[in-house]
């Protein structure tokens, strides 16, 4: 719950604020922002699978926003910096759908 | 926090639900705040993407090469719009600092551009000379000064045996007996059109396939052309009084 709330004080905090992304930042964020939702997702399904662990959960968090930013950056130092963005979208993508999938199997047992 | 939740998956859907809802109950731990920390960062990190986005419009999310050649557009535009700038601002230093007899030759000049499109005055100079003979709708005629314009005819004349007549810009054509009106004027087959400009660029402009040219040989017209280095058009339109 109160992380729930913690996330509704981002939201409120984004939308009065109105931050500037550096210019630096701005190809990696959007990036960070769906491996952020991949290791959400995953937390409420590992919560139902009984196998939750907030030390993993902060863990992986973090490591997931890491790595999917470090790959998009190699990628552009590489020249390929939109086609490794949409390859990690779309992983990510997949792993979201797979962990929703999961909840909702445990919620609605269909 | 995992502690107090049996190390398995749920077996029903009610126990799952039980799980959610008590997770999401309120504790106050050192790994719920860093949890709601880390919550914080992302509810804020995805509007600042969001809104990141919005303002920053088409140009963000275009690629490399298409951003080289809107800016090559723009370079264009500018180089084409500041030699329009010099040119004007020549003609009003010309205007304002030289004495009454450039002046008097600018709109002399003036005159003499506006009297080519008027048609008010009879010209000469190089262009070609077109006869046609046979059956000429006054579509096909307008259709071949059209060509003729596009090719970039500056002046243009039809005439028949008798009569000729200036082409300017409120001529107007309708089909009559044995030839074509053209503005008033009851023009008979064979005609002939006459236009000044580049004849190397009006003569290939009637004879493009589906054309002039075909149009008047499927009537079963006939049809010449002569390029010449000194075409005179003499009609005139007369001045309105």
């Amino acid at each position: 719950m109160i992380p729930a709330i913690g996330l509704l004080i981002g939201v409120l905090m984004g939308l009065l604020l109105h931050p500037t992304v550096p210019l630096w930042m701005q190809p990696y964020l959007p990036i960070a922002v769906v491996a952020a939702l991949d290791a959400v997702f995953g937390a409420f399904r590992s919560v139902l699978d009984g196998i939750f662990n907030d030390r993993i959960f902060v863990i992986s968090f973090l490591s997931n926003v890491v790595v999917a930013a470090v790959i998009v950056f190699l990628g552009d130092q590489l020249g390929v910096g939109a086609q490794m963005s949409t390859g990690v979208v779309v992983v990510l993508s997949m792993r979201i759908f797979a962990n929703v999938a999961a909840v909702r199997r445990h919620l609605l047992k269909a | 926090m995992g502690s107090h939740i049996a190390q398995r998956p749920a077996r029903t859907a009610a126990e799952a639900r039980y799980r959610l809802i008590r997770s999401l109950k309120p504790r106050m731990t050192g790994t719920q705040s860093v949890i709601t920390a880390i919550f914080v960062i992302v509810g804020f990190a995805t509007t600042a993407a969001i809104t990141g986005n919005g303002t920053n419009g088409i140009l963000a999310n275009a690629r490399q090469s298409d951003l080289v050649s809107v800016l090559d557009d723009l370079a264009q535009r500018q180089a084409r719009l500041q030699s329009e700038y010099d040119r004007l601002e020549n003609a009003r230093a010309n205007l304002l600092g030289g004495d009454e007899f450039q002046a008097l030759n600018e709109a002399k000049r003036r005159a003499a551009n506006l009297t080519l499109l008027a048609g008010t005055a009879p010209v000469a100079g190089p262009g070609i000379r077109v006869t046609i003979s046979g059956n000429l709708t006054a579509t096909t005629l307008l259709d071949a000064i059209q060509e003729l314009r596009d090719a970039g005819a500056t002046s243009i004349e039809v005439a028949d045996a008798d009569l000729s007549v200036r082409i300017v810009a409120n001529s107007w054509f309708a089909d009559s007996p044995n030839g074509v009106t053209v503005s008033d004027n009851a023009l008979r087959v064979p005609i002939e059109i006459s236009a000044l400009g580049e004849s190397s660029v009006l003569e290939p402009a009637l004879k493009i396939p589906g054309g002039l040219q075909d149009t008047v040989g499927s009537g079963g017209g006939t049809f010449r052309v002569i390029a010449s280095s000194n075409i005179e058009i003499s009609a005139v339109v007369p001045l309105p009084k």
